[in-house]
């Protein structure tokens, strides 16, 4: 029978969160060294052109500047497939053409003006199936269409459903540029020591991208490289695979200075990586008795000019679609192209929220054309506990994918009809739903369902290490980074839970390279339940020791912890003081793990089923979100309080997103034309609803005291959640995000001119 | 940062920050967030948007919630700043620092200092808000984190343990 849990479960405070109140907590941009000198970034003011000539001399002498940095200066190698430390090529209006670092953050930015650069303009491009054209200009030297090749995923024969299919179904569905727009911006600070170099920097992953990255860009071995993140102002997905780093060590090198470079807002939002837009054609055949028998996404993603994880995002794209409802045949090819638009990369839940808005639109019309309620719909179809109908393809033995594609694969756990039947009722979705379109007058309610599946939380490899010390403390060291979705706290319950020890024992130390083993990236919600698991099993085996050593200084064979005693097993009168065995033991006891996660057997996954009521006035086309449900399938909650503050928070941030939130380009010039906050408009702290949080669904077998992935999984299904709303209040179907009031207008208009 | 030489152009302000006196030598575009942060290591104040947009870098000016980032040093000079680094020193800071942790209200925390200074000068004018009066208050402050509903409750809860003592 399982133990009960004293840690994992509760709401244990935010570590670190009373130190950011006050202002104590030091972000990379806070941080200063002796010495150290400022720098700035000279951008490209073109979509695409070639340095034929760069006059550095003016900019040399002027007040207070150290050095300037060019591409003649970054003679080593790539920080990415597709991106050198500095490149003569620019490919987007922001790219990177030089950097100054002085004494100063003024005198640097004077300098910048100083920079004579003789630009060769070449032809752009920057809609994405004119970059796939055969004549379009090249923004890399392979073609635009990134790798190659596009993405090709597929289960059963696709032509053998539709052909069987008593009616199909299709949409053409449309995404813009979304920024994640952390509050920090992008900074690094780096300092050499001789040889060595020390970089603070915005990160996710010290160990698995920041090290090799700069490692290449920087010509030096990783063991030279010491990287550190010491708070993180909001990852969401984002804050790497930029040049900024490389950057700035390569001016610390040439000045002998410490130099540290912040990006401004506008920076960031250019310069910093942004989910790119899509565009993504969805078939759906069905059966006559209304089932899926076929399903065909073709998507095509503008990754703009330099793809990072790009491919990754293209690639979840296909996720919902493939996988959220039971059908034997399923296929996504997408393609992602190179524009000269800013660089794309990733973005929480990377493509997945694109491509759910695609299929949980369709589906509701499906549902509204066969004339079944949407809820019972999904209730029927929904991909079941047992996986997808079909055989496994994985080779026996071989790790399962966790953006599964095969059938004949069950789920470890799937709570995806909990969170729909626990949503619903709290929503009174039987009670208060109407057919769409039946509303009337000024202001029209409607309600919407939307459901998510996402990857369940398997890193690639895991390690930690976990030290009790004599002092009675516990110190647990992970490589990975608290990217500010409270990481710390979350890892610290379940080793305080596996040590049997209270929480305010237990210290942790992430995110530096020199002080903790390798960790993976904080990416694809991975955290808890890979790391996680690597802390469990790393505290499991530092308390048997300790035990072994309080059964040893018993004399007897086995020992157990009661409280605060040890006890030798089978002998209840004989034991110990924890504190006593601490004092004796001869040295720190340490226990470590390294694991790949994941399972042979089993699809890890999360659910979600979110329940949105909206009041949309059609004169003007606002909507508003009046109620919003999102129950959720992470497994077991290891802190419900944190729990919900991040599935209410991603909520939010992808409630602004479907409403409002786009960052426009001007394809005469390739500027970017709203890269502020007064013009880009995020959820503010007037307009933002109430968001009720369940989790219904139980622990999950695999997962670190059965806790599953939470980060993203809340902001797969808002997009399609608030579009079904619309559709049940106002009768009219969107296919576009963000749901402008003029997208809104549009659609009102354009379904009242095919009804004349 | 190095302190650059007066024939730069540069000016001497005494700016007043935290109830100590500083004479220092800036260029009039420099703004008093960048003297706070650069010149006196007062980190407590975020840059997140450098236009008064986002409410990152509020501080106190003769007690009034205000961007440093619009602000010159030039400007600001004359004037009582009081920066989160010295508003903790308050008691009445001790209730909002714990009510935030309780509340769980911010996530990154990047912005929460700015919150934190202009919910100390929210509830000082208003010690019992509505909820709603407390939103228009700060409704220039951005919360990426989308902690807006935990923010909310800490100020609330702030305000409340306030009265009671």
């Amino acid at each position: 029978m399982e133990s009960p849990l004293h840690i994992v479960g509760t709401d244990a405070l935010r570590q670190g969160l009373a130190e950011k109140v006050r202002g104590d907590a030091r972000y990379t941009a806070d941080l200063k060294r002796p010495g150290m000198l400022y720098g700035r970034i000279l951008r490209c003011p073109h979509p695409h052109a070639r340095v034929r000539a760069i006059d550095t001399a003016a900019a040399e002498r002027a007040p207070g500047v150290h050095a300037v940095l060019t591409h003649h200066d970054a003679t080593h190698g790539r920080i990415d497939a597709d991106l050198a430390a500095l490149d003569p090529e620019l490919r987007y209006v922001g790219d990177e053409v030089a950097a100054v670092a002085a004494e100063t953050p003024a005198q640097a930015e004077d300098a910048l003006a100083l920079i004579r650069v003789d630009y060769e303009v070449l032809p752009a491009v920057f809609d994405a199936r004119e970059a796939l054209a055969p004549d379009a200009p090249a923004v890399h030297p392979g073609g635009n269409l990134v790798d190659g090749q596009r993405v090709i995923v597929e289960r059963g024969d696709l032509a053998r459903g539709f052909a069987e299919a008593a009616q199909v179904f299709e949409g053409t569905f449309r995404t813009q540029v979304h920024g994640p727009v952390g509050m920090e911006t992008r900074a690094a600070l780096a300092e050499w020591e001789g040889d060595h170099v020390t970089v603070w920097k915005t990160s996710r992953a010290v160990h698995a991208m920041d090290r090799p990255a700069l490692s290449r860009a920087l010509g030096i071995p990783p063991e030279r490289i010491r990287v550190i993140c010491t708070n993180m102002g909001g990852g969401f997905g984002n804050k790497d695979e930029s040049r900024l780093a490389s950057i700035v060590a390569l001016l610390a090198r040439k000045t002998g200075r410490p130099v540290r470079i912040e990006y401004g807002r506008a920076e960031e939002f250019i310069a910093g990586r942004n989910r790119q837009s899509t565009e993504n054609h969805l078939r759906i055949g069905v059966a006559a008795d209304g089932a899926p028998v076929a399903i065909e996404l073709q998507s095509v993603m503008n990754a703009g000019s330099y793809v990072a994880s790009g491919r990754n995002v293209t690639r979840r794209i296909g996720q919902g679609p493939v996988y959220l409802y039971r059908c034997p045949n399923a296929r996504f090819e997408g393609a992602t192209a190179y524009t000269n638009r800013p660089p794309g990369g990733s973005f929480r839940g990377l493509g997945a929220p694109l491509g759910h808005f695609a299929l949980e639109v369709l589906i509701d019309e499906i549902a509204e054309h066969l004339g079944v309620d949407p809820l019972d719909y999904r209730l029927r179809y929904q991909v079941p506990p047992e996986g997808q109908p079909g055989q496994r393809t994985t080779p026996p033995g071989q790790h399962i994918p966790d953006e599964p594609v095969e059938g004949g694969v069950p789920f470890s756990s799937n709570g995806l009809e909990a969170c729909l039947l626990a949503g619903a009722e709290r929503f009174g979705w039987r009670e208060r739903r109407q057919p769409n379109g039946t509303a009337t007058g000024p202001r029209r309610r409607g309600l919407g369902v939307a459901m998510g599946v996402y990857k369940g939380g398997v890193g690639r490899e895991a390690q930690a290490l976990v030290r009790i010390a004599r002092d009675g403390k516990a110190h647990v060291a992970v490589g990975v980074v608290d990217v500010g979705q409270g990481s710390t706290t979350i890892l610290a319950q379940i080793a305080a839970e596996a040590l049997q020890m209270p929480l305010e024992r237990v210290e942790m130390t992430m995110a530096d390279t020199a002080h903790t083993p390798p960790g993976h990236i904080t990416a694809g919600s991975s955290t808890t339940f890979s790391t996680g698991n690597a802390v469990k099993l790393a505290a499991e085996s530092a308390r048997n020791r300790l035990l072994e050593h309080a059964a040893a200084m018993m004399g007897v064979a086995n020992a157990e912890l009661q409280g605060d005693r040890f006890v030798a097993r089978g002998d209840e009168q004989r034991s110990l003081g924890i504190g006593e065995v601490l004092e004796r033991l001869p040295e720190d006891v340490q226990g470590e793990a390294t694991l790949v996660v994941g399972s042979s057997e089993v699809i890890v996954n999360a659910f979600a089923a979110h329940f949105c009521e909206v009041e949309v006035e059609p004169d003007s086309g606002r909507i508003r979100i009046v109620r919003y449900v999102a129950a959720q399938d992470s497994g077991r909650i290891v802190n419900p309080r944190m729990a919900v503050s991040q599935v209410s928070g991603g909520v939010l941030q992808f409630l602004g997103i479907a409403l409002r939130e786009e960052l426009l380009l001007d394809e005469r010039s390739g500027v970017t034309l709203n890269p502020s906050f007064l013009e880009h408009k995020s959820t503010a702290f007037v307009d933002f609803p109430p968001i009720e949080v369940l989790f219904p669904a139980g622990p999950d077998p695999l997962g670190p005291f059965g806790a599953k992935a939470l980060g993203e999984p809340p902001v797969v299904p808002v997009f399609a959640a608030v579009a079904n709303a619309v559709a049940n209040a106002i009768g009219v179907r969107l296919h576009e995000v963000p749901f402008t009031p003029k997208r809104v207008l549009a659609a009102i208009n354009a379904q009242q001119g095919s009804a004349r | 940062m190095n302190e650059p030489k007066p024939s730069d152009g540069t000016v001497e302000i005494h700016l007043q920050v935290n109830g100590h006196t500083h004479a220092l030598r800036v260029e009039p575009r420099t703004t008093l967030l960048e003297v706070l942060r650069e010149r006196l290591d007062l980190t407590g104040a975020k840059p997140a948007c450098d236009r008064g947009e986002c409410g990152a870098c509020a501080v106190l000016l003769d007690e009034q919630p205000v961007n440093a980032c619009h602000w010159l040093a030039v400007q600001a000079a004359g004037h009582a700043i009081v920066t989160v680094e010295g508003l903790r020193e308050r008691p009445e800071f001790r209730p909002l620092q714990e009510a935030f942790v309780a509340q769980d209200g911010g996530q990154c925390g990047y912005c929460t200092p700015g919150f934190a200074v202009a919910a100390y000068a929210a509830l000082r004018d208003e010690p019992d808000p509505n909820p709603l009066a407390l939103r228009w208050a700060l409704v220039g402050h951005i919360c990426r984190c989308n902690a807006y509903e935990a923010i909310l409750a800490a100020i609330q809860d702030a305000g409340g343990r306030m009265r009671s003592r």
